[in-house]
This record gives structure tokens, sequence and C-alpha cells, in this order.
């Protein structure tokens, strides 16, 4: 089924309240993704912020994550993905859910 | 024994963690409750129902006091196709006066609510701190945590941690079994849409403060799961969950499946017109019993999500009860232990006891297999389809046709659905010694 | 330029405010309450603790506080303007080791002028005289006009160094403030053991509390004061709208060709002229730099009385 989106994923994102820290609390080994075929993580992150590269990489943005768990559940490749909660008070913070 | 900074530390302020600090709090234990967002509850989301029951004990007339947006008192489960849709639709008049069954309310203000109560009844709550791991001794009993602050370490004779459905605590413990990965998960979002209070009452047949909820299995295409929409005073939430080892699989987005889902004709009438306030997401611990962990080791508890006790079986989806309950038993149970100073895992074995004498493993026992039967190739890809055919030949009226006979409904529609007597058989034989 | 003039002969004044006894540094915190237009029908999520907070200036000002505090061996006192809900951010600076807490009741809807006085009332009621530092943010987290420590030094006739972009605590007795100039310039402020300094937000980052800080700061005492009301010696902004020069009038360009004329008219090939250093007291100081902008067209020749303004 393929319609235009009711609003951007921009939009979507921009409705969620984040107090981002500057330490970046999952990272992504751009490198070990080289190899992965699934790339799961594009797929399955509700945020969007796995970007895969032309030539098989993942770029990887972290400031806009619901501290979830999905991307580390999904993905198969050991040591690909580093994740950690944010530092005490930062990240997502919701207001009506 | 030494001495320590509080005789408990619980992690996590949603309702696992606030039951347990205040029946702790309650029976007069120093008790130091740690939340790593800026308040309790600002990390919480969930689908939007709770069922409260449980805080009778510990709250009496809770339901004068905590922030609730509608009382649900009509509650319908959806299958749906592409096209077609069957429901069956309950509502009671009961459900509406106290001491009512399910409300409608949002995480941010039910768990912040609940804190407060724990705060008030004497535990100590600290916020934007991030517990970072246990603190063990060298035989790898927990004395306290570690958190992310400045001198941030505390002792205590028992931690108890409600950290939720990721708990990386009780997974340093070694409490989780091996088996447990993407396949015992589901990932839940949802939209927050804002509506005309006078609109939700009128679409969705209520008033006043009454609410609806309605559960769909049938509407999240290739990925197994399911739906769901709950009103709010003004807004709606409509989400889906999500199997996490399907999602990876299929090439569909979790925000395509909620949009398809809202595009469904018997859905858009509901959602029509209103606007997002809010999207959001979390993981649902979904596997159910097999799924539970060692509930207790040396020096530690785990209630809640954190403890896999989240119930998940198609036309349930109750989380919050079994949090409530089971950390207000682990304060129980670890009241107990602190009296007779033994916080062993032997000490604390009053805790799984407690668990299975209630509703908590009662019923996860009994539904046992019915998260892996609803969650099914069969249950998601084929049932709909041959339930939905099945009522629509029973209503068609195909004049001059005269109507077909039951029987032959069924035989022709399980054949045309490709769906084998043996498993039919064998799944109505699961579903009927679960839920019967 | 105008601002050289300015700045050298501050520099004298801000010099000469030597006081006698120093005891307590001052950061005042504006709570600020957000997500109130998401209220809904039942009242939920309306404003309170849960959403609102300070802006990452008054938080770099309570940093530069504890700093100076320590410098100093000063005690460090907050004040937080607001209802209820702003004793959050007190216990926040508590926890991060603040010593004395102070919040003046009111709505945080009130003009400048009014919060400086609530403020400077509030510090009477401490004792103003042993206030040595004042530090601010340079902003509120609902972008206010900025105004109120300006207002604050003008109530208490203390030194100010304002909008600082770097502070450098040297000895602790004398503070060194980087201010933001226009056209990209910079100028260096000396403090002497008191003024009131307001800082931008990334001139630090608060220190994270201590879990022990945190604990502590539960049961720490917030003191209250209410604003005694009335403040009509100032001037008070009636209108607000953003500043737009007037044309300045100059007289036909003289030139044999239209080249010579637009030069004439730009002043494109010749260096500016104007800029003088001059050492004044700041009353005459203020006199020439307004004289010297009506001279120069950029300001009509009854825009004097700005020079009387009550800075004292
Ligand atoms: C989409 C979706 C729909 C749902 N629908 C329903 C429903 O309609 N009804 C229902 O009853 N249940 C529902 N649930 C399930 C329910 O939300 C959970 O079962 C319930 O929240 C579990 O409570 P808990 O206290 O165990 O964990 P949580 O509510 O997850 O609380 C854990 C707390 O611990 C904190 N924390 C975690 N790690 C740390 C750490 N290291 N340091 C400090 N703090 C930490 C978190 O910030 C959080 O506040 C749903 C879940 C989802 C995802
Ligand atoms: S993060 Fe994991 S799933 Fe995603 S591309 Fe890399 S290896 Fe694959
Ligand atoms: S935790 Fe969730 S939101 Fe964050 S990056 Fe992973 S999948 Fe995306």
């Amino acid at each position: 089924m393929n319609r235009w989106p009711e609003i951007s994923f921009e939009d979507r994102m921009s409705t969620v309240h984040f107090d981002v820290h500057e330490r970046a609390h999952i990272t992504v080994d751009g490198d070990s993704c080289h190899g992965c075929t699934t790339k799961a993580c594009v797929v399955a992150c509700p945020a969007n912020l796995f970007v895969p590269t032309s030539d098989g990489g993942i770029v990887f943005n972290y400031e806009q994550c619901f501290e979830c768990g999905t991307c580390y559940m999904v993905c198969n490749v050991e040591g690909a993905i580093t994740w950690t909660y944010p530092d005490g008070g930062h990240g997502v913070v919701f207001r009506r859910t | 024994m030494s001495e320590t900074d509080f005789d408990v530390v619980v992690v996590g302020a949603g309702p696992a963690g606030s039951c347990a600090a205040l029946s702790l709090a309650k029976a007069g234990h120093s008790v130091l409750l740690v939340e790593r967002g800026p308040f309790a509850g600002s990390k919480n989301m969930y689908g939007g129902v709770v069922y409260p029951r449980i805080l009778d004990a510990l709250i009496p007339n809770w339901w004068e006091e905590a922030p609730i947006q509608r009382w649900v008192t009509r509650r319908q489960t959806m299958v749906m196709t592409p096209t077609q849709s069957l429901t069956i639709d309950y509502r009671s008049d009961t459900w509406a006066k106290p001491p009512y069954n399910g409300a409608t309310a949002y995480r941010p203000d039910f768990d912040f609510w609940l804190a407060g109560k724990a705060e008030a009844a004497g535990a100590q709550l600290i916020c934007s701190t991030t517990v970072t791991g246990l603190l063990r001794d060298g035989h790898g009993r927990t004395i306290g945590v570690r958190t992310d602050r400045p001198d941030g370490d505390i002792t205590a004779r028992l931690v108890i941690a409600c950290d939720g459905v990721n708990s990386f605590l009780a997974k340093e413990a070694g409490l989780y079994r091996r088996d447990v990965d993407a396949n015992s998960f589901t990932l839940g979002v949802k939209e927050t849409i804002a509506l005309p209070t006078d609109v939700i009452n009128e679409r969705f047949g209520v008033r006043g403060r009454e609410g609806a909820d309605i559960e769909i299995i049938g509407c999240t295409g290739d990925v197994n799961g399911g739906g769901f929409i709950y009103t709010n005073l003004d807004t709606i939430g409509v989400g889906v969950v999500l199997k996490l080892s399907k999602l990876g699989a299929q090439r569909q987005r979790p925000e395509e499946i909620i949009a398809n889902l809202k595009a469904h004709p018997s859905v858009a009438p509901l959602v029509e017109g209103g606007e997002v306030k809010e999207y959001s997401a979390h993981l649902i611990p979904e596997a159910g019993y097999d799924m539970i962990p060692t509930l207790a080791g040396d020096g530690l508890l785990i209630a809640g999500d954190a403890a896999g006790l989240c119930l998940a079986a198609g036309i349930w989806l109750e989380g919050v009860n079994f949090a409530l309950a089971s950390g207000m038993y682990a304060g129980d149970a670890a009241a107990d232990a602190l009296r007779s100073d033994d916080t062993s895992a032997a000490g604390l074995a009053g805790y799984r006891q407690r668990l299975e004498r209630t509703f908590v493993l009662k019923d996860h026992a009994k539904l046992r297999h019915i998260p892996h039967l609803v969650l099914g190739d069969r249950l998601q890809q084929e049932y709909p389809q041959m339930v939905a055919n099945i009522v629509e030949r029973m209503f068609r009226v195909d004049n001059p046709r005269p109507k077909p006979g039951i029987r032959r409904i069924l035989t022709q529609e399980r054949r045309h659905a490709g769906i084998r007597w043996r498993d039919l058989a064998k799944d109505t034989w699961t579903a009927m010694r679960g839920f019967g | 330029m105008a601002a050289t003039a300015s700045s050298s002969g501050g520099h004298e004044r801000l010099r000469t405010g030597a006081r006698a006894v120093r005891a307590v540094i001052v950061t005042c915190q504006k709570w600020v309450a957000l997500g109130a237009a998401d209220a809904d029908s039942a009242g939920h999520n309306a404003a309170d603790q849960r959403f609102g907070g300070t802006s990452a200036a008054d938080q770099a000002a309570l940093e530069w506080a504890l700093r100076l505090g320590a410098a100093r061996s000063e005690a460090v006192t907050v004040i937080a303007l607001g209802p209820d809900e702003a004793s959050k951010a007190l216990r926040d600076a508590a926890a991060a080791g603040a010593d004395r807490l102070l919040r003046v009741d009111s709505s945080t809807s009130i003009d400048s002028v009014d919060v400086a006085a609530a403020i400077t009332s509030a510090l009477q009621s401490l004792g103003a005289a042993d206030v040595s530092f004042i530090v601010c943010g340079d902003y509120s987290l609902d972008r206010g006009s900025g105004s109120v420590p300006a207002f604050l030094a003008a109530m208490l006739g203390m030194a100010m160094a304002l909008g600082a972009v770097g502070i450098d605590l040297a000895d602790g007795t004398d503070v060194e403030v980087l201010r933001r100039l226009d056209g990209g310039r910079r100028e260096r402020l000396r403090l002497h053991d008191s003024g009131v300094i307001s800082v931008e937000g990334s001139t630090a980052t608060l220190r994270r509390a201590s879990l022990s800080g945190v604990l502590a700061s539960k049961a720490k005492q917030i003191e209250m004061h209410t604003p005694t009301r009335s403040i009509d010696h100032v001037a008070r902004a009636t209108t607000m709208s953003t500043y737009r020069p007037r044309a300045r009038q100059l007289a036909p360009p003289v030139g044999g060709n239209p080249l010579a004329r637009l030069h004439a008219l730009t002043s494109a090939t010749h260096r500016s002229t104007h800029g003088e250093t001059v050492v004044l007291d700041p009353q005459m100081a203020a006199r020439r730099i307004v004289e010297a902008l009506t001279v120069w067209g950029y300001l009509d020749g009854e825009s004097g009385p700005a020079a009387d303004a009550p800075t004292r």
C-alpha cells in the first residue's frame, strides 16, 4: 500500500521532547555494519535514526532516541551497537503517553 | 551486619518501583527510589489503560485522587483484514462506578502521582539519576548500586530492580534466561492524537468520563502484532505492537503500519481530523510465563517488566497492574526478609510464593501458551481472513441463491484459507485451555 | 568609537565600588513554566514542576556563582522568582552546592523593573551590604528583554558587567569579564570586589550534583520573601518594538562626476573619522556619547534626556 504520509517524519519527531546530552548514549560501529545483510535496525528503529550509506555502512544520530532498546535487540552483529541509557535527567521526556 | 546507607534501594520509579517503595516505606523502612528521568513517568509510555484495583490495599480510595482520564466502560475486540472487520463490543455501566475496572491515564501523570505517594509515605525519591550497575561483594551478593552522579555509590541491605523491560540490572545479575532474545519482545509505537472531547464522545459512543478501549488483531500487515485505540479526555491513543523478530525482517516501518491502521475503513472515521500531539515508542516483554527470569538473587529482587511480568496476550494488554502487584509483593517480601535479617535468595523466597498465590503468576501460568498463539503466523496471517470471510458469507444476501449452511461455509473457508484441520483443532484447544 | 569612550570612562567607575563586609554571592534564577498551553480539559499536564525550569544562562550563572563562592570563600545564596514550583529550581541549586535558598513569591509574568525591585527588596531583607557579587543569566527561559541585571545594578548602586561571554576569576578579588560588543569586538571589564554580572549560557555548564548533595537538598530550608510593591521612580517601557534607526540626513554631495559624488556620499574611500578616546566620569561620558551620536546624525536632538536615566 502506498500513500502520502499524513505528516512528515520530521514533523512526527518534532512532537517529541528531548533534553539532549552531549554524550552519545548509543554508538554504532559503522565498520561492523558493512557485512550486515539484514540491516534490521534501519527498518525497526521507531525514530528512524539508522541511515544506510551507499557503501553499505550506517550513519547513526543519537539525539532523537526513544531509548527503547529495539536496535540492540534486532542487531545480530556482535559489537556493532554500544547501548547505554543517557545520563540521568537527559534524553526523551514524554508528556501525554 | 555493617551499616548501609538505606535498608532498600529501589531502581526505577515506574508502577513496580513506586509500589515497592510505598509498601516498604509504610512498613517503616528507609527506602531510596532512584529514577533516571527528570521526573517519575517521564520515560514511560504504554497503550493507555490501567487496572489499578490492586492498589486498594496500599491506597484506599485511589480512584478519588489518581490522575485518571476516563473510566473504561466499553471494550471492543476487532479482527480485521485490509478491507473487512469484525468487532465484539461489550459495555458495562458498573465499570463507570467505584471501584471501577479499567481507566485511561497518561503515564507521565500516573507514575508521577504514584511516586509522590511513595515519597509522602517516607521514601526518598531522586530523579535525573541513572543506575549504572550493581555493587556486589566478593560472594556475588548485591550490596547496593552505582549511579552516574559524582560520589554516586549507595549501599543497601537489599536492592529491588524495577528498571523496566531492558533491565540491565537483572541481566548483570545473571537472572535472565539465555534463550530470551528478539522473539520475546514486541515494539509498541503510538500516536497521541488530539480531538475535541465531544467529538471523541460522539465517535466512540461514550459520555462524561466514560471511555472506550479497542484491541485489534490483523491490522499489522506482514509483521505479526496487534493494534489498539484508547480514549483520553481530549486525545486518543492509536498504536500498534510489533513482533521484533518480524519487524527486522519485513521491510515495513513502524509509523507506516500505524498509518495503514489509521487509514483502515473501520478506523479512519474514528481518527479523522485529529492532530498528532506526540509520537512515542517502548518495548514490551511479550513471551509471558516462558520468559520469566529467576526472581531473586542474594540481596536482589526484580519486579514488573524487569521480571517479564507483562501479560500481552492478544485481547489483553496488561502490564501496569502486574507491575503494581509484583512491586507491592516484592516490597512485602523484602520487609519480611529485613525483619528476619536474611536477604539472601533463600530469605527472599517469599516473593515468588506471593506471586504464585496471586493473579500475578496464576494468570501467567494459565495463559502460558497464549502469547505464542496470538503472535503466531496462523492467527496473525490466516485466521483473520478466514473469520472475516465466514462472517461475510453468513450476512451476505446472495439471492436468488439460497443461504448456505454454516457448517458448509466453515469447511469451505477453512479450505480456502489453506488451514489444516489439525492446526485449527490444536489452536482451538490451546485457546480453550488458556482462556477457558 | 563611542563604545571605547564609554568603556574607558566606565572602567574607572567600576574600580571605585569598594565596600566593607562581603559575605554573600547571589545568583538569580527565573523559573518558567513550560507546557502550560498543553493543559487538557482535566487540567492534567498543566504548568507544574515537571514541565518547567531555568535557562541555560541561569544555570551558567549558578555555576559561576559557585566558582566565585569557592574562590572567595563566600556563601552562595540563590534567589528564585516564581510560584511554588520554583522551589524545584532552588533545590536543584542546593544540590549543586548553594548555601542559602530564597524564593520571591510572584507570578512569573511581571516586568523586569518589578522583578529587579522584588529581588532588591529581598536582598535588603538579607542585608544588601553583605552582597559582593550578583550573577544572573543574560536571558530567562521565556526570553525576556534580559534587562533585570541592569535594573538590579541601578537599584543597588553596584557596578555591572553584562552579557559576559567569558569570565576570568583571576584571584577571586578582581573578576575579569569579557563582553561582546557590536561588530565582533570584545571588551574586557575588571570588577573589583563587587558587581552585577550577567552571563551567556555558553560560558559554563552547571556541575552535576553529587548524590549526597541531592539527598541533602531535600531537607534544605527555603526562605520566603514577599516583595513590597510600588516602584514608581523608574522609567518603564510602554511599548516594545524593534529599533529602527531613523534615516540620516546628509547634505547633497559635491563632486565633478557621478563617481566622485558617490564617493562623497558614501565616504567609501575615506577612513571613518568618528571615534575618540576620552576619560570622563560616567555622567559626563554618557552625555558625551549622546552628543556625539546626535552630531553624527544617529539621534534626534530631543532624545537627550537618556543621559539622565536613574543610573546614579
Ligand atoms: C505500547 C505499549 C502498550 C502498553 N499497553 C498497556 C496497557 O494498556 N495496559 C497496561 O496495563 N500495560 C500496558 N503496557 C505494559 C506496561 O507499560 C508495562 O508493563 C509497565 O509499564 C511495567 O511497569 P514497570 O514499573 O515494571 O516498568 P516501567 O514502567 O518501564 O518503569 C521502569 C522505570 O525505571 C526507570 N529506569 C530504568 N532503568 C533505570 C536505571 N538504570 N536507573 C534508574 N532508573 C531506571 C525508567 O525510567 C522507568 O521509569 C504497554 C506497554 C507498551 C510498550
Ligand atoms: S547496527 Fe546491526 S543491524 Fe544495523 S546495520 Fe549494523 S550490524 Fe546490521
Ligand atoms: S533505542 Fe530505539 S529509538 Fe533509540 S536508536 Fe535504538 S531503536 Fe532507535
